[in-house]
């Protein structure tokens, strides 16, 4: 069952016939008014039709240029926040290099510094020698070292020499 | 933690543990060796292979024997030892442990004589080589190595 508006919106609308717009007409108690109204309604109806259509463009060339525009400023806009993190990719990169140069200059700079005083520390060292001079008064010592290896020699002159009986297990 | 880094962390940690370990304990290997030249030489003592080249070029003979060793694992630095021969004796007295090394104290004996005494800084990485008296033809060495 419609209600009087609805039937009142389709009478407007022209969209009653038959029976059904004989009853409603009957129903209306000042037809005259009433149809006032409706033509009122139709021309308000057209005017906005009219007025509230869609522009049509007059320079096709202008908005395009404007939306790309726009679309220029989004994407400047996008790669500005991307950007706004520092340790970007490349920022990693150069970074990660600096550091390696920095560590080869310091190791090559350290190492060269070190080397000299890591060879003496590893090599044996001779602290003191002495030989018996009651029983080789003629003894000297001497001491070398052969880099080959890394061997520590000391050489010994003048010892008392031995028959070949003490070369015994 | 997750179980990776707690398994690498179990790792390092054992590996330096059984480094220190391993650290704090080498073997000395002393000898007497005599150094002749002869046709047809033996080989040299494993002991020796690794300064073989110094040796023979260092000392001019082409046969090392080793007439009397000692081999010594070093736990405090402070153990004494002896290598001995028929007739000689290398007395070694330990006298503390430095990052690179032993400090040791080196006594050559020709039985009761003592013929020559040294202080040292054995090297871990760097053998010594004293060169003792002749002995016939030939001479007597006394090599010390960390293993």
């Amino acid at each position: 069952m419609k209600t009087f508006e609805e039937k009142w919106t389709a009478w407007v609308d022209g969209q009653l016939n038959g029976r059904e717009l004989s009853e409603f007409e009957a129903s209306l108690p000042n037809k005259a008014a009433a149809e006032a109204e409706k033509a009122g309604a139709l021309k308000l109806g057209e005017l906005l039709k009219r007025e509230l259509s869609a522009r049509t463009l007059t320079n096709e060339e202008f908005f395009s240029h404007q939306l790309r525009e726009n679309i220029v400023r989004r994407c400047d806009a996008g790669a500005r926040e991307a950007r706004s993190t520092w340790w970007t990719i490349p920022r990693l990169l150069w970074t990660g290099a600096a550091s390696l140069a920095v560590f080869l200059v310091f190791t090559v700079v350290v190492m060269h510094e070190k080397n000299p005083a890591e060879e003496s520390q590893y090599l044996t060292q001779i602290l003191n020698a002495r030989v018996d001079p009651v029983v080789s008064p003629n003894a000297s010592l001497s001491i070398f070292k052969v880099k080959q290896d890394r061997v520590t020699v000391l050489w010994t002159e003048g010892l008392q020499s031995l028959p070949a009986d003490y070369a015994a297990k | 933690m997750g179980r990776s880094p707690a398994f690498l962390i179990f790792f390092i940690a054992l590996m330096i543990g059984a480094t220190s370990v391993l650290q704090g304990a080498e073997t000395v290997w002393s000898g007497l060796v005599i150094a002749e030249n002869v046709t047809q030489p033996q080989r040299v003592p494993p002991e020796l292979t690794r300064i073989e080249g110094s040796l023979k070029k260092f000392f001019g003979y082409n046969q090392f024997q080793v007439i009397g060793q000692s081999q010594k694992t070093l736990k405090t630095g402070q153990e004494d030892w002896l290598a001995t021969s028929k007739f000689f004796g290398l007395h070694v007295d330990a006298r503390g442990e430095t990052e690179a090394g032993y400090v040791l104290n080196l006594k050559l004996y020709k039985e009761k004589e003592l013929l020559l005494e040294t202080d040292t800084k054995l090297s871990k990485r760097s053998p010594l080589v004293i060169k003792g008296p002749q002995v016939g033809g030939g001479q007597l060495l006394l090599v010390l190595v960390v293993q």
